[in-house]
């Protein structure tokens, strides 16, 4: 599949393992995506912005939300009793200040590659769908925004919060990626 | 939702609950380890000596903290 695709849509793939890498995700989810199709020039963000989608403001929800989710949430830790706050003052007396951050990301930096979760596979995969229906050969990024919004998803809902009009940014997508 | 709201959820019956709170304590313990671990090194112990107090193999923790520290 991902020999079909245009270079924007290469590197918003390339992209969201940045913006996982940042923001310390195990995973790579539709989220990460519409991040990174978001950020770059091409036909998805060009699909967001004419559809009225105020896409600083949905880049900072997305980026948010991914923060929401990582892996050491303290409200999870509190409902068994830990206090994330107190071991994170004990830590940093001993390690310094950051510590625990730091040890996040020397846990993932390493890590050569950042798996997508089910939700962002079944993504590309609806983005591949997309591509055909329109009759496209290649798949590009307003494909890959087809492709999330197609279905329920993480990204979708983000989509939603920031107040898009899906159909509209769903149909000024499909416009931007008709084979020329 | 409070926190009491909190813990009676993940002390009840919502698996989602509970299991996010293990995924949290096992990111915690992970960092932990990796803090403790590098600290030791750098404080003159053998891979032996940590694996010891960690209760594991040897190789084990030498796999999983050789390349990173």
């Amino acid at each position: 599949m991902f020999e079909r695709f245009t270079k924007d849509a290469r590197s918003a793939v390339v992209e969201a393992q940045l913006v996982a890498r940042a923001a310390h995700s195990d995973q790579i989810d539709s989220r990460h995506v519409l991040v990174a199709l978001a950020e770059s020039p091409g036909p998805a963000r060009t699909a967001l912005s004419d559809g009225g989608v105020d896409v600083a403001d949905l880049v900072s929800r997305a980026r948010a939300s991914i923060e929401a989710g990582d892996a050491l949430d303290p409200a999870a830790l509190a409902a068994v009793g830990i206090d994330l706050d107190e071991v994170t003052r004990r830590t940093e007396a001993t390690f310094g200040e950051g510590a625990l951050t730091r040890a996040g990301r020397i846990l993932r930096g390493r890590r050569k590659h950042i798996p997508f979760t089910p939700d962002a596979k079944k993504s590309l995969e609806l983005a591949l769908r997309e591509a055909i229906r329109l009759g496209s050969k290649e798949i590009n990024g307003g494909h890959l925004l087809l492709g999330m919004t197609r279905a329920e998803s993480p990204a979708r809902n983000i989509l939603s919060d920031a107040g898009a009009d899906l159909e509209r940014v769903r149909h000024l997508a499909e416009g931007a990626s008709k084979p020329a | 939702m409070s926190q009491q709201a909190l813990v009676a959820s993940a002390a009840g019956d919502d698996p989602a609950e509970g299991l996010r709170a293990v995924r949290a304590m096992r990111e915690l313990a992970d960092r932990l380890e990796t803090l403790q671990v590098e600290r030791a090194r750098r404080l003159g112990w053998s891979w032996q000596e940590i694996a010891e107090s960690l209760g594991v193999s040897r190789q084990a923790v030498h796999k999983k903290h050789n390349r990173r520290i």
